[in-house]
């Protein structure tokens, strides 16, 4: 593959599920740089990812394993050299756009984000219409384990929703 | 149960039409750029300079010693012990990155990858750390004698006393690294928790 048609490819990607990986870098990063750092991450795991695709998966699934995979991992570094934001802005990749967030779909973001990293990334595909066998294969474990941790997240955020009452 | 996940994915559904950020197309494109001109993983790196230390300090011990009539018998298994470990470091390097084209692209699969990938640099920084100890020795061994200074020897000894202390400090890093990733492969698997 030469590295215009990776370029192209990318592009492709990005401009058509771009709205997949935002709502992975929002879920998993909370400041506006975490969420630079993260999408930065997450879109080179996704241009480095290009060849190895052999169609085997649709391409939504491939971009939710990579970028998954990414948070998670970015996740467990930023909880160790966790540093405060400065105020080096002036090359944001990512600018957030002016519409208002639904109050309901904010207070969703927040419950997602205090979940653990796994159990977050469980819930997002959930979420966005993944079958269990499909999580199985994306997350590498059993259906039934998938079966007994979405369980577990519903009750806990279903609890939650009863204290907010939405 | 069902009633309310499914509020909620209705809510989640409602953002769908409104992407939540633009991209500075210009800015990615720098950074990816920059990214993929940055050099190899640390592994490969400090892989790499180990073998090429050891072949270099092998060939130079041997060249010193080699022209000299009575050259020093541990000056000889030194630069043998350096060319030996310049070995095992290319077989393992060869092993490593046949061994990387056998993990899938699950997060178990990348787990498993980042786990073996730490525990390789686990055993390469401890096995590196013990190697000290035959070097340090021989090239005591070499310097007494020969008959030189015991001021040499003491410099020697510090040194390599330093260097076995680092050693320590850089397994230790790999060794807590190797620790994360098994807590969160263990989170994975887990069911109860």
């Amino acid at each position: 593959m030469t590295e215009k048609e990776q370029q192209q490819i990318f592009e492709e990607w990005l401009s058509m599920h771009k709205g997949l990986i935002f709502k992975i870098v929002r879920a998993y990063a909370f400041t506006a740089m975490d969420r630079d750092d993260l999408f930065q991450e997450i879109t080179i795991q996704v241009w480095r990812s290009i060849p190895s695709f052999k169609h085997e998966s649709a391409v939504t699934t491939w971009l939710y394993r990579i970028s998954l995979n990414t948070s998670i991992k970015w996740t467990r570094k930023e909880q160790k050299y966790n540093q405060p934001e400065t105020l080096d802005n002036a090359h944001h990749l990512l600018q957030e756009n002016t519409i208002q967030m639904d109050e309901q779909l904010v207070w969703l973001y927040e419950e997602i984000y205090k979940l653990d990293e796994i159990d977050r990334s469980i819930f997002l595909l959930l979420l966005d219409g993944f079958s269990y066998k499909e999580m199985a294969n994306i997350l590498g474990i059993t259906e039934s384990n998938i079966g007994v941790k979405i369980n577990r997240i519903k009750k806990q955020l279903i609890t939650k929703s009863k204290r907010y009452d939405y | 149960m069902t009633t309310e996940f499914d509020e909620m994915k209705k809510i989640w559904d409602s953002q769908n039409n409104e992407p939540l950020y633009a991209i500075n197309e210009k800015a990615l494109h720098d950074r990816i750029l920059s990214k993929k001109r940055q050099a190899h993983h640390i592994t490969n790196i400090s892989e790499l300079l180990s073998i090429i230390v050891n072949i270099v300090a092998g060939c130079f011990i041997l060249a010193m010693n080699f022209p000299k009539q009575s050259g020093s018998l541990f000056m000889y298994i030194l630069s043998a012990w350096m060319f030996v470990c310049a070995m095992y470091l290319l077989v393992g390097r060869i092993r490593r990155i046949k061994g990387n084209d056998q993990f899938d692209r699950s997060l178990r699969g990348d787990l498993h990858h980042a786990i073996s990938m730490a525990s390789y640099q686990v055993r390469l920084s401890q096995l590196m750390r013990w190697n000290i100890l035959p070097i340090g020795t021989l090239s005591l061994l070499a310097v007494l004698e020969g008959g030189k200074s015991v001021w040499i020897a003491v410099g020697i000894l510090i040194f390599f006393a330093i260097a076995y202390y680092v050693g320590g400090w850089e397994h230790s890093i790999y060794k807590n690294k190797k620790r994360e990733l098994e807590i969160l492969q263990k989170k994975l698997a887990n069911e109860t928790i």
